[in-house]
């Protein structure tokens, strides 16, 4: 009985499952049979992607860094190829493509051999003339005019864009990436990708016989793309461009113009430099031997290396002191006679003629090292570790570009344990004490550090971006807080350290008088940097300007240049006396361009409405698709 | 008996049929020569002295199971870890798997003075490691067959049906975790019904504490899926939300299976299959090519085909007196019904595209095998009660 039970549900089972699959293969090929049938019959199912357009990037008055340019491209439509040797031998000719490559791309292609791959990108317009006859005897090939980037000047800070390569396609291939998509590789383009790249409309098209659209799936088939966002930065082209006018040529280093009050970065230079247009095309083998000299053009010297501070870490060691009351403004530490004797070493201050016996704002003004090294011995070196930790000076600024590089302070562990040293540390903390010896830092976390003083404390996070402009405006602290702490100095501290930057660059004797600023108070510290790699030091100088209020902060680091006072701080001092001099014109307030005016203009395509170019450089272009691939140019 | 054969030829000759024309590289001979393989398996099998198979299930389900783990340590192949590459020849694990775990559990779950509640959690707990291991390929579709053929087992086992309520219900929560209503009735129905069986309090209420929790928890879940998963889901949902993606392939089946209308196409003149538009029209696309070309017939045909097929295999479920082979039968029965229904609903639309093959139809040698040999083990069945009659 009860086995009759179960094998009564399996029946049942059986039979409501046949009936439901018979009900439903009757809707779909019975009732609805001639429409499917129509569809299918008149089956040129179209698929398309509506690239979207890729935002731009500006400077903080809108004035373009980055542009989207018109550029012809080579299309490949799989299902079309009828005689695949004949056409790889064509690509080898003109385009290069080795037969394996175009291989391996059909292959990929499989499964969407309607959708258009793309074989070469930014061609050049003559190539594009001369092969347009040849190209009509491939149906599968088709030129398109699509978009390129054009970086209007070299720098470290903008990235650039490449063809998305295998591992980022997997990685990436659940946010609807192509296998034609570009993707940032470097910088802002990379940081950011996410707010440029925007999001890919998607058209369904049922085209007849004779190439016209049946619309067989109604209307809202098609998903409009949303275009990027661009990029409004912190960047002030006049003033980047001016610093790279003044920059000692044939140098290597770098200069960062920040804005004391927002951490905003107004100018980045790191050189020698490159064009981020060269990776645009297919690189030469000259360009690439280029961009890998010894010289490493590639490497952005503000974020990517880190380097001995030298004098300028001196506010950092002076503080401490202070903070524990080991000195106050009046204490005068051991009297410099061209060095000092610690332990069984004589340790040298960088004048051999000596300083005599200085207070803590002196000691800033003439970088006496004697100073420093006494003090030092008077502090513990892991409380010097937390400290320096504290004030920004290794640690990660979080600028909005990506791999930033840390800076490096040790601590009596790594003494001990990585380096095995068993004896006393004073000699060693003497160095740390002036910026030499193990202490590295980046540039940036340098700049970030002044920065906060020239705050009264305030350490802000360095960044580039301060909004976004297209169909959203996003302010940087919306993207991700800035973040904002203090550094522990008590206020006392501060004034004496800002007195001692002071007198720097105004004081008798101040190892910056070069610096003069008429119509604003300037600030700073040289630095005088020694290192294993070279003979001649690195020259750093650090300062920032006020007016009615803080204004800018200049770091400039030239590699194996010489002392900070005599190479560096007279490119700061250009820079100050330039911002000084057209303060009107950089607080004028900018003026928001056409393109953005009504916020969203711009960043909404039709899919049918855009195939003619448009005379801005934000137009739209889209992927087009001709039915009728002979009449393509 | 005969009507069986009947059936297994047919089929099996529908799959050689089938793969000819589907194939514009090698798959036909290949499937031909893997029908020749299963068929010849079959009958060995036949031939096998019943102690013999009664010895093998336990090694070969341990085997079945390390072979499940080393599989997850070899290179991917179209995303997943899911085949042996022995030679150019494929063999998927999940597939001896599912015939070795209906196997098994028969086994166990038959035995002597066994409660109701054993029987569930001891086949459960035999039928979780390879599901776990699967999911890990990841085969979502293939942990589901499992799930299907342990509770037919269930069914076939005398548990009463409450119990597979009972097993089934987090599921249900679920499910109806979409829409809230759903998760009211659903709670108030189940404990209801729990508690007019007289089920103890405490058994009720641990049940409808944790599909309460089920039920609320869902939502999170959802949140921590990957977006394509979501994706996945959603396109079911409405293929036309994501056309170029996830429902790419369902709006594909649909076209070319409505496209077949009344009568089809005609043999190898489907123009949506030959176009490419259909992909993995070899395997678990194959309906929507017989549904291109053959139509609304022979879509009817295949499917009274399999309908005369499965109405024999539960006769034959209620044939067998041996309890384990019974309920071997039945998990059996259940695994081809399943994967069948699936994939037909798969092609036409009615469920989410999970990568379940058409049994003894789509192209691949260890599915075919594993099809083939469960047949054999029913028909050796049926064959042994001959004998002892």
């Amino acid at each position: 009985m009860i086995k009759n039970f179960s094998t009564l549900v399996f029946k049942v089972t059986l039979v409501v499952l046949t009936l439901i699959l018979v009900v439903a293969l009757f809707r779909l090929q019975v009732l609805k049979g001639e429409y499917y049938r129509h569809i299918a019959e008149s089956n040129f199912v179209r698929i398309r992607r509506v690239t979207a357009t890729r935002g731009e990037i500006y400077d903080c008055k809108y004035r373009p860094i980055v542009v989207n340019i018109p550029a012809h491209d080579l299309y490949l439509t799989t299902s079309r190829i009828n005689n695949t040797e004949r056409l790889s031998v064509f690509l080898k000719i003109h385009f290069g493509i080795e037969p394996e490559e175009l291989k391996e791309l059909i292959f990929a292609q499989r499964f969407k051999a309607y959708e258009e791959i793309l074989l070469a990108d930014n061609l050049s317009y003559d190539t594009v003339v001369a092969l347009s006859e040849r190209i009509a005897d491939y149906p599968e090939l088709n030129f398109r005019i699509g978009t390129s980037r054009n970086y209007l000047y070299p720098n470290h800070f903008t990235g650039y864009v490449g063809r998305i390569n295998e591992d980022e396609y997997k990685l990436y291939r659940s946010e609807d990436y192509s296998l034609n998509a570009y993707i940032g590789k470097t910088g802002l383009e990379r940081y950011y990708e996410v707010l440029l790249r925007g999001r890919d409309g998607k058209e369904i098209m049922q085209v007849d016989a004779q190439g016209k659209s049946l619309e067989l799936f109604g209307e809202n088939t098609s998903i409009a793309p949303q275009n990027g966002l661009s990029l409004i930065l912190s960047i002030d082209n006049d003033l980047q461009e001016y610093a790279n006018s003044i920059f000692p040529p044939g140098l290597k280093g770098c200069v960062i113009v920040s804005d004391a009050q927002t951490g905003g970065i107004l100018a980045y230079l790191s050189k020698p430099d490159y064009d981020p247009n060269i990776f645009m095309q297919k690189i030469s083998s000259d360009v690439w031997a280029g961009l890998n000299s010894p010289s490493k053009p590639l490497l952005d010297r503000i974020i990517h290396a880190s380097y001995p501070p030298g004098s300028v870490y001196k506010p950092v060691t002076g503080s401490k002191g202070m903070e524990l009351g080991v000195i106050n403004r009046h204490t005068r530490l051991a009297s410099c006679s061209g060095g000092l004797k610690i332990g069984n070493r004589f340790f040298r201050c960088w004048s051999s003629a000596g300083h005599g016996s200085l207070s803590i704002v002196d000691a800033h003004r003439v970088s006496c090292d004697v100073f420093f090294y006494d003090l030092i011995s008077k502090i513990d070196l892991d409380a010097m570790a937390l400290h320096a930790k504290a004030c920004g000076v290794f640690d990660k600024t979080g600028i909005d570009l990506p791999n930033e590089r840390g800076g490096f302070y040790p601590n009596t562990k790594y003494y001990r344990e990585e380096r095995g040293i068993k004896g006393s540390l004073a000699g060693y903390k003497a160095n740390l004490a002036i910026g030499q010896g193990e202490v590295l830092t980046t540039p940036m976390q340098i700049n970030a550090f002044f920065s906060a003083i020239a705050r009264r404390g305030t350490l802000i996070q360095p960044h580039l971006l301060m909004h976004t402009m297209g169909s959203a405006r996003i302010t940087r602290d919306e993207i991700q807080p800035l973040e904002k702490r203090r550094l522990p100095w008590s206020s006392e501290t501060m004034q004496v350290i800002r007195d001692g930057l002071w007198a720097v660059t105004n004081a008798p004797g101040g190892t910056a008088r070069a610096v003069n600023v008429p119509g604003a108070t300037s600030y700073g510290k040289t630095g005088s940097a020694e290192n294993f790699m070279g003979r001649t030091t690195h020259a750093w100088f650090v300062g920032f300007i006020e007016t009615d209020k803080p204004e800018i902060v200049v770091t400039v680091f030239i590699e194996n240049a010489g002392g900070g006072g005599a190479v560096a701080a007279p490119v700061a001092n250009k820079i100050f006396n330039y911002y000084i001099g057209n303060l009107e014109k950089i607080r004028q307030p900018a003026t928001i361009p056409p393109q953005f005016a009504d916020g969203a203009a711009g960043s909404e395509v039709l899919p049918h409405s855009s195939v003619e170019p448009k005379p801005e450089p934000s137009a739209h272009h889209e992927e087009t698709e001709s039915s009728h691939p002979e009449e393509t140019p | 008996m005969l009507i069986l054969f009947g059936c297994v030829a047919i089929f099996s000759a529908s799959t050689t049929h089938i793969g000819e024309y589907v194939s514009t590289q090698n798959h036909w001979w290949k499937q031909l020569i893997f029908a020749a393989i299963s068929l010849g398996m079959m009958f060995l099998l036949m031939r096998l002295p019943m102690p013999i198979l009664d010895l093998v299930i336990i090694p070969a389900y341990i085997i079945n199971i390390l072979a499940l783990i080393v599989v997850l340590f070899t290179p991917e192949v179209s995303g997943a870890h899911r085949w042996f590459n022995f030679f150019g020849l494929h063999y998927q694990p999940s597939e001896s798997a599912k015939l070795f775990t209906i196997l098994i559990v028969a086994r166990i779950i038959s035995r002597e003075n066994m409660s109701e509640i054993r029987q569930i959690v001891y086949g459960l707990g035999l039928v979780i490691l390879p599901v776990i291991l699967i999911l890990l390929e990841p085969d979502f579709g293939s942990t589901l067959v499992f799930m299907f053929s342990l509770i037919a087992m269930l069914v076939a086992a005398e548990v009463p049906l409450l119990y597979i309520l009972l097993l089934i219900s987090p599921v249900v929560s679920i499910l109806s975790s979409l829409w809230w209503p759903a998760i009211i009735i659903w709670l108030v129905l189940l404990v209801g019904l729990l508690l007019w069986n007289r089920l103890s309090w405490i058994t009720t209420a641990i049940a409808g504490i944790l599909n309460g929790f089920l039920a609320l928890i869902m939502p999170v879940f959802w949140n921590a899926l990957k977006d394509y998963q979501q994706d996945r889901i959603v396109s079911f949902l409405n293929p036309m939300a994501d056309p170029l993606g996830a429902g790419y392939q369902i709006i594909q089946a649909k076209i070319a299976i409505g496209s077949g209308s009344v009568a089809g196409k005609g043999w190898l003149q489907g123009t949506q299959k030959n176009m490419n538009f259909l992909p993995e029209h070899h395997t678990d696309f194959i309906f929507s090519v017989i549904g291109e070309e053959f139509g609304f017939i022979g879509a009817l045909i295949l499917l009274t085909l399999f309908g005369l097929f499965f109405w024999r295999l539960i006769r034959a479920v209620g044939e067998i007196r041996v309890g384990e082979r019974r309920i071997a039968s039945a998990g059996i029965l259940a695994y081809l019904m399943f994967q069948t229904f699936i994939n037909i609903s798969m092609n036409i639309g009615l469920v989410p595209a999970t990568g379940i093959p058409l049994p003894f139809i789509s192209y691949g040698g260890s599915n075919l095998l594993f099809n083939a040999l469960g047949v054999g083990v029913v028909l050796k069945y049926l064959n042994e009660r001959g004998f002892m009659k």
